[in-house]
């Protein structure tokens, strides 16, 4: 009995660790193929298409573009989220309930759906900023912000920032050089676990970036749709490309995963984390 | 010498909750006062009041002269060491100690040679630039009040500081505070639950109950004249009967009669302190069985059992403990009071 | 911070008097509280207001607004009257309601076993999960195509063994399901991994020296202790799973049926790319998906916040 039930754990394991492995193997042998029509395994290989994807301008500037853009998301995300979270748990709790309420909402509503809501909003009040990146900006530091939300707010829950704060208080720091000088230091982890968050939803990001902005901001998520859409010579380029873009990716979880060592594990977004240590 | 502390009509509620009711206070310069009663009597919260880290609904609090209620705890002169030691975690006890400099953004020279004579006035210039999680929870302590004593603030307020430590390590702690606060000479707040620390270290103690001010006074006029009942009770772990008042009088047997402040009529408190029980050889006094004993090294603290107006009553009674060794639980004595240090209070008051 | 902190204290006997006596100055010194109280939110809150509350709002008011200015419940009685609107509800609803339940059926064990797993072994699946979790989109799209085209990775080389195997097209309800569940379920252990750990190893020795069977202890204890944490984990996967954009206008578009597999947003997604369709037709179906996630999202709390309780 036991011995059945072992063997189907293995062939459980393997089945799923197949699956995980058979896209990007695909992708990736594609991308190192001359020609592939017919058999398992490519006719035969080549690093040509490496070598032409990675010094194609359009290629460069589509990673350089998304890279940007979820860099400059991140450090938009990091100067709103932190004071916010700070201010409420250190003076005033009922700004908990507007964030949390805002959090819930890139949760709720597709991203298509914003975008479409962003489009007619804009559209009628705001018509220069459709078609320009920094629409984009704005719109992916919006659905972007909970990752790093909910990270931070944990954070400084298990830093017991409250005490710190009052302390940083008795010894005369203003709030700025409380910010400066007590609460970012001691958020590290969850600031690289929810920036890295940030970073990869904006990375990969396609609806907001197709709806609002279009070919104006060609990001690598459009590139790959335009690559995939066209006639099929250009399905090694794609490979090259997405391969690039899982790596990065891949890098950004790893990290994320590591740094999580050691943290308890948050049961389930939407879960506040109570501050730990001595009360008065 | 630093400034004093006043406060003057203090109250503050936590929605039906009577935290603080009409408190006041005067703290000399270079006094140290503690603060002591039982959770929830508002010691915590007036201190806070003091730091502006609550805020009263009425009443003034000075702080060397100057009228600070209402302003931000960033600006008050004072400074601070918690319970839990709150210190920055990112930062060595060298920055933490230097930080209410920096944030006044004093010339990193003049800071560095503060921080230097802070560190060794709390003999802690070896680990200066460990970080807290290092060190242990005394020497986290002491880096907390050189971090308080760094801007040379007007009062040092401690809240509960050595509640979070062991016992060996309390006392040594304790002495430390009360030294360096006499070498500074700087006014002092010190909340505590802790009779024994109280005692030992303050100039005068205020005991508080339930938001009131009960009784302020030296620890030995504490000690030996309490003035309210809840004093009594609290202060000097005195036994305590309640007794019906005949004739102007309370007592039980042969062993205790003293004059009732309340007239002819009604019920009172007699406190008496264990080592006011005495043990008759001759006969005289009321009887008592032993119950059980504690050995406290010099002094052994029976537990009696007495029969007085009716009632079961248990007593603690201190014996040195040469005399007490020979006394099984279970014996039958006979025991009397010393009437000269009882104090009666009135039930309701 | 000049001013006095908290705006409900105004001790007795201070200045505060003079205050009263002049109401302009009150006003400013109240605003001023209120200042002091959410200046430091107000980036995020504007921010939040503006592309994430008022797009809302404005898709709900786009749905019911006439063209003359009134209200009007037309488009949503012609979109949940038309072919279109229904087959893409539905469509997408059932896609939802597979990949959801799929997600369970793989994801539960699995995140139970990797939970069991030591810290090495463990690392190892977390890493692996969150790649498969972080690939989506149309790379996702590209490798299913790969792998499982008409010239596929897998459809080679199981016509190779012999085999013949003619891969779903892509664009159809299966092949959407297979890359769907590609993310899903890493996303699902991963979301639910931290809650196996309610599970103590005690209840489980407790159990078999009361000589219960495994599938006993499942059955009365293992399950209906995990169940709401389960139930969490379903209800996100839903309500993903039916707003998934990028994904499957990839796989539309790259094998041309883009127009024949109706799904809520790729229905939203054509009428704003082509100028196809109505766009208050589209606000509908946006509001649509609007009420689905909202419904899930209160079960999603109201299910967590029960189960929490029991568990401090």
């Amino acid at each position: 009995m036991v011995r059945v039930g072992w063997v189907g754990r293995i062939a459980f394991f393997a089945a799923i660790v197949a699956y995980i492995a058979l896209p990007m193997t695909a992708v990736v042998l594609y991308s190192l193929s001359t020609r592939w029509t017919s058999n398992l395994l490519p006719d035969g290989y080549t690093l040509r298409h490496w070598r032409e994807g990675l010094t194609e301008t359009r290629l460069q500037q589509a990673v350089l573009r998304t890279t940007w853009m979820a860099a400059a998301t991140l450090v938009l995300d990091v100067a709103i989220v932190v004071p916010a979270v700070y201010w409420q748990r250190v003076r005033n709790p009922r700004i908990r309930i507007l964030t949390e309420l805002s959090a819930a909402i890139p949760f709720v509503l597709p991203f298509v759906v914003i975008a479409f809501g962003i489009l007619r909003l804009a559209g009628r009040y705001t018509p220069e900023l459709l078609g320009t990146p920094w629409i984009i900006l704005l719109g992916h530091a919006a659905i972007a912000f909970p990752f790093l939300y909910w990270a931070i707010d944990g954070a400084m829950a298990a830093a017991g920032i409250s005490r710190l704060n009052e302390a940083a208080q008795t010894c005369g720091a203003t709030p700025v050089q409380i910010l400066r000088h007590v609460v970012f230091p001691n958020i590290g982890a969850g600031l690289a676990t929810g920036g890295m968050l940030v970073f990869a939803t904006s990375f990969g990001e396609f609806a907001l970036v197709q709806i609002l902005v279009g070919a104006r901001f060609e990001n690598v998520s459009l590139y790959s749709l335009n690559l995939l859409t066209e006639t099929s010579s250009q399905y090694e380029k794609l490979a090259v490309l997405t391969v690039v873009v899982f790596v990065i990716l891949f890098a950004i979880s790893v990290a994320v995963v590591a740094l999580n060592r050691g943290q308890a594990g948050r049961f389930l977004p939407g879960v506040r984390a109570a501050e730990g240590g001595r009360s008065e | 010498m630093s400034g004093g502390v006043r406060l003057e009509g203090i109250s503050k509620r936590f929605g039906a909750v009577r935290a603080l009711d009409d408190v006041s206070l005067e703290v000399a310069p270079g006094e140290l006062v503690a603060l002591l009663g039982p959770s929830g009597c508002g010691k915590t919260t007036l201190l806070r009041s003091v730091a502006g880290l609550e805020q009263p609904d009425s009443g003034r609090i000075l702080v060397g002269g100057k009228d600070v209620t209402g302003a931000p705890t960033r600006k008050r002169p004072i400074g601070m060491v918690f319970q839990s030691y709150a210190l920055f975690p990112n930062m060595t006890l060298r920055g933490n100690v230097g930080f209410p400099l920096k944030v006044r953004g004093q010339a990193v020279d003049r800071i560095a040679d503060r921080v230097e004579e802070l560190l060794d006035l709390v003999h802690l210039t070896d680990q200066a630039d460990r970080f807290p999680h290092q060190v242990s929870g005394g020497q986290q302590q002491r880096a907390a009040l050189a971090r308080a004593l760094a801007p040379a603030p007007e009062v040092l307020l401690l809240d509960e500081p050595l509640s979070a430590l062991d016992a060996m390590v309390r006392t040594r702690l304790r002495d430390e505070i009360r030294r360096i606060q006499q070498v500074v000479k700087i006014t002092a707040l010190y909340v505590t639950h802790d009779q024994a620390e109280a005692m030992a270290m303050a100039d005068r103690v205020a005991v508080m109950n339930r938001g009131r001010m009960e009784q302020v006074a030296p620890p030995l006029e504490l000690y030996d004249e309490p003035t309210t009942r809840f004093s009594a009770g609290f202060v000097g772990n005195r036994n305590a009967l309640e007794l019906p008042v005949t004739d102007g009088h309370v007592g039980f047997g042969g062993a205790l009669r003293v004059a009732a402040p309340n007239g002819g009529s009604g019920r009172a408190v007699a406190f008496f302190r264990p080592e006011d029980v005495r043990f008759s050889a001759n006969g005289h006094g009321h009887p008592a069985i032993v119950e059980g004993k504690m050995f406290q090294g010099s002094v052994t603290r029976l537990h009696l059992v007495v029969e007085a107006a009716g009632e079961t009553a248990r007593l603690y009674a201190d014996l040195p403990s040469r005399e007490a060794a020979p006394l099984p639980v279970g014996a039958e004595v006979r025991v009397f009071v010393d009437a000269a240090n009882v104090r009666v209070f009135p039930v309701d008051g | 911070m000049a001013s006095p902190t908290r705006a409900s204290a105004e001790p007795r006997g201070t200045a505060g008097n003079a205050d009263t006596a002049n109401p302009a100055r009150a006003t400013l010194r109240w605003v001023g509280n209120g200042l002091a109280l959410w200046l430091p939110a107000l980036p995020l809150l504007l921010l939040a207001i503006a592309l994430l509350v008022a797009p809302t709002i404005e898709l709900i008011l786009s749905s019911v607004r006439g063209e003359a200015g009134g209200w009007t419940i037309q488009y949503w009685r012609d979109t949940l009257a038309s072919n279109g609107g229904r087959q893409a509800i539905s469509t997408s609803l059932r896609l939802a309601l597979i990949c959801a339940t799929l997600s369970l059926l793989i994801g539960g064990p699995l995140a139970w076993l990797i939970s069991r797993m030591l810290t090495l072994r463990r690392s190892v699946w977390l890493a692996l999960l969150n790649v498969a979790a972080n690939f989506g989109g149309v790379g996702l799209a590209f490798g299913y195509v790969a792998a499982l085209g008409t010239y596929g990775m897998l459809t080679l080389a199981l016509r190779d063994i012999g085999l013949g195997f003619d891969p779903p097209p892509i664009g159809s309800l299966t092949s959407l399901v297979l890359a769907y569940e590609y993310t899903n379920v890493p996303l699902f252990v991963l979301l639910t991994l931290p809650a196996m750990g309610i599970l103590r190893t005690e209840w489980m020795e407790a159990a078999a020296t009361s000589s219960a069977t495994r599938a006993q202890f499942w059955r009365f204890v293992g399950l209906p202790m995990l169940a709401p944490f389960l139930a969490a984990g379903w209800l996100l996967i839903f309500t993903w799973s039916i707003g998934i954009y990028g994904l499957a206008y990839a796989m539309g578009a790259g094998a041309a049926t883009i127009g024949r597999l109706r799904l809520i947003t790729l229905q939203i997604g054509l009428t704003l790319n082509t100028g196809v369709g109505r766009e208050e037709r589209a606000a509908v179906l946006a509001v649509v998906l609007l009420l689905f996630a909202t419904v899930s999202l209160v079960a999603y709390r109201i299910i967590l916040h029960r189960a929490l309780r029991w568990f401090g």
